[in-house]
């Protein structure tokens, strides 16, 4: 069974101290509590709020960056940043946001609702899970010192060759770059491979894959795109640290190497990895939308499979980045045509949730707005990226600012949008209070405004030639205006961040004087709102019985011949009630991720400056490996055999499904689609 | 329903409001491509009035989504809003979907699809057909200029006697095609003149096609699309389309060299300076073109501009700064770095005298005096000229043997 480390656990309120002591090198650690407790974790839940937490800490630098190339951009001829330090900045810009911003925040979410979501105690293998967390934060503070160690990566995040040389960037910024996202690509690998088997293998009795909530479906194809998709990036960044460490010729121009082979490795890499970090906030999204329109998603298998016909067609489209690359007209062509159709599942996506608010009685909750505002600005960043697919358009647009205004309407208009609906939405049942919907509401208007104003007058800038990754520009082209608007709203921008991150601590502060949060405060439709909220360590007591789409809601609900609706259950019937979690089992806690995932920057280090350093982190990464192999169980004896009947079911949807489930069953598949 | 606090209900009108009127005055501005010399909706050759057929179809077509989807979003979320005196306990009708106006709306967009692909696929070909009687034109980018190599006698080959080489400035005739080839001598750039064709990658070890071709004379701006290191932003060119008489005068005067010493003694002394500094990297045809075939430069990129016809170009430092004075629309003086108006050579182009009055001399000094200061670059590295620390006396003796250089 694929949950490795299903061993009991020592919780607070539990008595496991029976006097066993472990004969390994080190005892487990056992604290569930506490600041330490947040080292050793493998809970699920825990690791998904350090990424979110990290994710917010780069998004902080990332943000910091932004403003600094906005004031530099603000009149002709800024002084603020030289020639050298802009080039770094805007390369530490990009590759902060899409690898320690979009993509963690991406993996907080779906560490913490997968296995809530699919009827799980914890992920398939939750020491690997808290090692992909560490090293994703490892790996990310590691490119960050670049920045006292000699200054940042200067080659843009696609790092071209020839120009990441070491001729042409002497400095070891693009050294810590590469190896810090090799780091950071080990993080989200095993992230991959831990959450696709968690997916697969543990779902509650009675969750089929069609009756996944869809946020699980669309982490699901994420995940899948990451499996494939960062061991191209690695092996092409282990090219460019063989070059440029090792004197070898891969991108070497005048040993005949060709430059293309890094940018068509980047873009395989690089296509999926866009609709990777997109497809979980679409998810998110899709859970948002059916349950303040108080009805459910419209379509749910089209909205499952656009999202997969997206996973595949994405790996067909990478080359539209080339498309002056000098690739032939036939490439072009080829490319041209496929990334055209990839607007179809897409475009599916964006009907079938205006189709789900139709008829429907919205309340405009923060989580609803922030929604909309994804729906409204991905179609402007996707009705733009069609603009693209038109090769002969894109030699125009292509490497102008209008590529600039693209991207972030569909990352931050579309990703970011979509996960801060997300964080309105969770927060609750991840802390245990609301975050303050005033505040969210002028959270929402405020990044509305800041966020068209700073990337809407860049689709004008390109088209009338402003280039992309330049460090100035010169009066008389007519781009002063826009860029000055742009400044403006890149400012309001970042109030808005500000605002969402008072508004965590000023909710927090009021919260004591309020009511505690019930386990469902949005009367939702997935089986994560049965859980207390926050969330009990051990998610569900019992493992429920799943028997439907949208299941917790027809638990509270039933829908009659005609469609109507009547509440069969209140939510206090049917929620779960907080258990002591006696005899459930859960992983232990464990030193080893985290030691391990200490030993791979120490090795990054080691290949810039000294080899023996190197030597030194590779024998911590072995010894934690060795560490985490011999490690004992806490509770050897107690192992596998005091489940509850009920907690069985956590051996995943294999389980037998009960007749009435069935039945249920059949109806669903009448009356969904 | 809890009502919200007036300061957000202001907040989201306004914003709202905002939005609304910066969508209006974008659409608006982007018609307006007067004072935008790098606009890309102005286009002024055969290609980029082909690719403009193309983007106004489907940009009206993007546009009408847009409205037509934002309308739809704006028109439920109005009318199916939670009353205020609404009854909790009831539902809407629970629709689960409706397999017709799916298979509908996949099909429609992929039938609009088709159509814009047809379109693309014909500007494609369109795009890449040869034309007859074309000129060759070898583009090549390195860090942070480029360098045109005409292939006069049309042999195949950009190096041959009776070709030229120069730099920064392209002069072409108007109204005849150009097929370009772009390359790189180090790291990947990229030519993009936005009046006159999309843009293409110049890369190192490949050589890409371009077609290029002004309808009317004028000075097409560019500026180099693919970062390509410290100065990127720096890295700009210029088209100078004339009438084909003018290019045939251009041409024979660009076959020339300037073996004989200037007659002037100052002019005479900058050549020596020149000689002694200059030469181990730059290029004057009858001076040191054979020698530096044996001994190439110092350089990454192996070649600096070629100077033989410095002052038949309007601009200098890869179209940064204006050799000569700008020619303004309405007599204004106009900044000397402003090459948003190019300067003009006048009779200089063709060989005539150098209107050495209009030079721009306060900034070509300033370049001599201390070149990486004006423009970032990395002469230590091999990439970019160095602070030769002239003497001001130098520098006047350069500048007067230059100014021979027609």
């Amino acid at each position: 069974m694929a949950l490795i480390e299903d061993r009991p656990l020592a919780l607070p309120s539990g008595d496991s101290d029976d006097g066993y002591t472990p004969t390994g090198v080190f005892t487990r650690p056992t604290a569930e509590t506490g600041p330490r407790s947040w080292f050793t974790t493998v809970d699920h839940k825990k690791i998904g709020i350090m990424y979110g937490a990290a994710a917010i800490f780069f998004l902080v630098i990332g943000g910091f960056e932004a403003l600094l190339i906005r004031m530099q951009l603000w009149a002709p001829r800024g002084s603020l940043l030289s020639a050298n330090l802009y080039n770094q900045v805007y390369t530490m810009h990009g590759t902060t946001m899409v690898f320690l911003v979009v993509m963690p925040i991406g993996a907080a979410f779906a560490n913490y609702l997968i296995p809530l979501q699919i009827g799980a105690r914890d992920v398939a293998f939750p020491r690997i899970n808290a090692f992909s967390f560490w090293a994703f934060l490892f790996g990310g503070l590691f490119i960050n010192s670049s920045w006292i160690m000699g200054g940042g990566a200067d080659g843009g995040w696609f790092m071209y060759a020839p120009n990441s040389g070491v001729i042409f960037s002497p400095t070891h910024g693009i050294d810590f770059w590469n190896l810090g996202l090799i780091i950071t690509g080990i993080a989200s690998l095993t992230g991959a491979v831990n959450l696709i088997v968690t997916v697969l293998n543990m779902r509650a009795p009675g969750m089929t894959l069609m009756r996944m909530p869809i946020f699980t479906w669309m982490a699901l194809v994420s995940q899948f795109l990451l499996l494939f998709a960062i061991p191209v990036l690695t092996s092409a960044q282990i090219l460019l640290m063989l070059d440029r460490g090792f004197d070898a010729n891969f991108f070497n121009v005048a040993k005949g190497a060709n430059p293309l082979l890094w940018e068509h490795l980047f873009w395989i890499f690089g296509h999926p990895e866009v609709y990777l970090m997109i497809l979980p906030a679409f998810g998110l999204v899709s859970e948002i939308l059916p349950t303040f329109a108080r009805k459910p998603i419209f379509g749910y298998p089209f909205i499952v499979f656009s999202g997969i016909a997206i996973g595949f067609m994405g790996w067909g489209v990478w080359a539209h980045h080339m498309f002056v690359s000098g690739i032939g007209p036939i490439s072009v062509t080829t490319f041209s045509l496929t990334t055209m159709f990839i607007a179809v599942p897409t475009g599916v996506k964006i009907l079938n949730w205006t189709a789900t608010m139709w008829g429907g009685k919205l309340k405009f909750s923060s989580p609803m707005l922030f929604s909309i505002g994804l729906v409204t600005m991905f179609t402007i960043g996707g009705l733009s990226g069609v603009m693209h697919s038109v090769a002969p358009m894109d030699s125009q647009q292509t490497d102008t600012y209008f590529i600039v205004a693209h991207f972030h309407y569909v990352l931050f208009g579309g990703a970011f949008f979509g996960f801060m609906a997300g964080f309105y939405f969770y927060w609750p049942k991840a802390f245990g209070y609301m975050l303050n919907e005033s505040i969210g509401k002028a959270n929402f208007w405020l990044m509305l405004l800041g966020f068209n104003l700073t990337f809407a007058p860049m689709h004008v800038l390109g088209l009338q030639g402003m280039s992309r990754r330049i460090y100035t520009y010169d009066a008389g082209y007519g781009f002063e205006f826009w860029n000055k608007v742009a400044t403006i709203g890149a400012f309001t921008l970042a109030s808005s961040i500000a605002l969402f991150i008072f508004n965590i601590f000023y909710s927090k502060s009021k919260a004591k004087k309020l009511p505690p949060v019930g386990p469902d405060p949005w009367d939702s439709r997935t089986i994560e709102w049965m859980v207390p909220s926050p969330t009990p360590v051990y998610n569900f007591d019992p493992i429920p019985t799943v028997t439907r789409v949208d299941d917790f809601w027809y638990r509270k609900y039933g829908e009659t011949k005609d469609g109507k609706l009547v509440r069969i259950a209140s939510t206090a019937e049917v929620a779960q009630q907080r258990t002591d979690g006696k005899g459930i089992h859960l992983p232990s806690p464990s030193y080893w991720p985290l030691v391990l995932a200490v030993g791979l920057p120490i090795v990054a280090y080691g290949l810039i400056f000294s080899l023996w350093l190197a030597l030194l982190g590779g024998i911590v990464v072995v010894a934690a490996i060795y560490g985490w192999v011999m490690e004992p169980p806490d509770d050897p004896d107690a192992a596998h055999d005091d489940h509850g009947p009920e907690a069985h079911a956590s051996d995943g949807g294999d389980a037998a499904v009960p007749e009435s489930a069935d039945a249920d069953a059949v109806k669903e598949v009448e009356t969904v689609g | 329903m809890q009502r919200l606090p007036k300061i957000v209900r202001i907040l989201a009108v306004l914003s709202f409001t905002l939005v609304v009127v910066l969508f209006a005055a974008l659409i608006v501005n982007s018609f307006q491509n007067a004072g935008k010399p790098l606009t890309s909706l102005n286009p002024q050759g055969p290609s980029s009035e082909s690719i403009q057929q193309l983007l106004v179809p489907v940009t009206s077509i993007a546009a009408v989504v847009f409205v037509l989807v934002l309308g739809a979003i704006v028109f439920i979320t109005w009318k199916f809003r939670e009353r205020k005196d609404a009854n909790p306990d009831e539902f809407p009708s629970q629709i689960h979907g409706k397999t017709t106006l799916e298979i509908g709306w996949t099909i429609l967009p992929a039938l609009i699809l088709a159509g814009i692909a047809v379109g693309t696929v014909m500007t494609i070909i369109n795009l890449n057909r040869e034309e007859p009687n074309s000129i060759n034109v070898q583009v090549a980018g390195q860090q942070w200029w480029w360098e045109y190599k005409y292939d006069i006698n049309g042999d195949g080959n950009f190096d041959g006697p009776e070709d030229i080489t120069t730099a920064t400035e392209m002069v072409v005739p108007a109204g005849r095609p150009i097929q370009v080839t772009t390359t790189s001598n180090d790291v990947i750039h990229s030519f993009w003149i936005p009046g006159l064709n999309g843009k293409r990658d110049a890369v190192p070890g490949l050589r890409n096609p371009l077609k290029l071709q002004a309808d009317e004379p004028g000075v097409f701006r560019g500026q180099c699309t693919e970062f390509c290191g410290l100065s990127h932003a720096n890295m700009r060119m210029l088209v100078r389309a004339v009438s084909s008489s003018d290019y045939d005068a251009w041409v024979k005067n660009q076959l020339k060299d300037h073996r004989a010493d200037p007659a002037d003694p100052t002019a005479a002394e900058g050549k020596k300076v020149w000689q002694s500094l200059c030469a181990q990297c730059h290029v004057i045809n009858g001076i040191n073109d054979a020698k530096m075939k044996e001994t190439p430069p110092p350089l990454v990129a192996g070649v600096a501009p070629n100077l033989t016809h410095l002052m038949t170009r309007g601009t200098f430092a890869g179209s940064i700064f204006n050799l000569y004075e700008p020619v303004s629309s309405d007599g204004q003086a106009l900044p000397m770095r402003d090459v948003a108006a190019a300067g003009d050579p006048g009779a200089a182009l063709t060989g005539g005298t150098v209107a050495t009055a209009n030079v721009n001399r306060v900034t070509l000094e300033a370049w001599l005096r201390n070149a990486p200061a004006l423009k970032p670059m990395y002469p230590q590295g091999g990439r970019g000229m160095p602070n030769l620390n002239l003497t001001e006396e130098q520098i006047d003796q350069l500048v007067a043997f230059l100014e021979t250089l027609n």
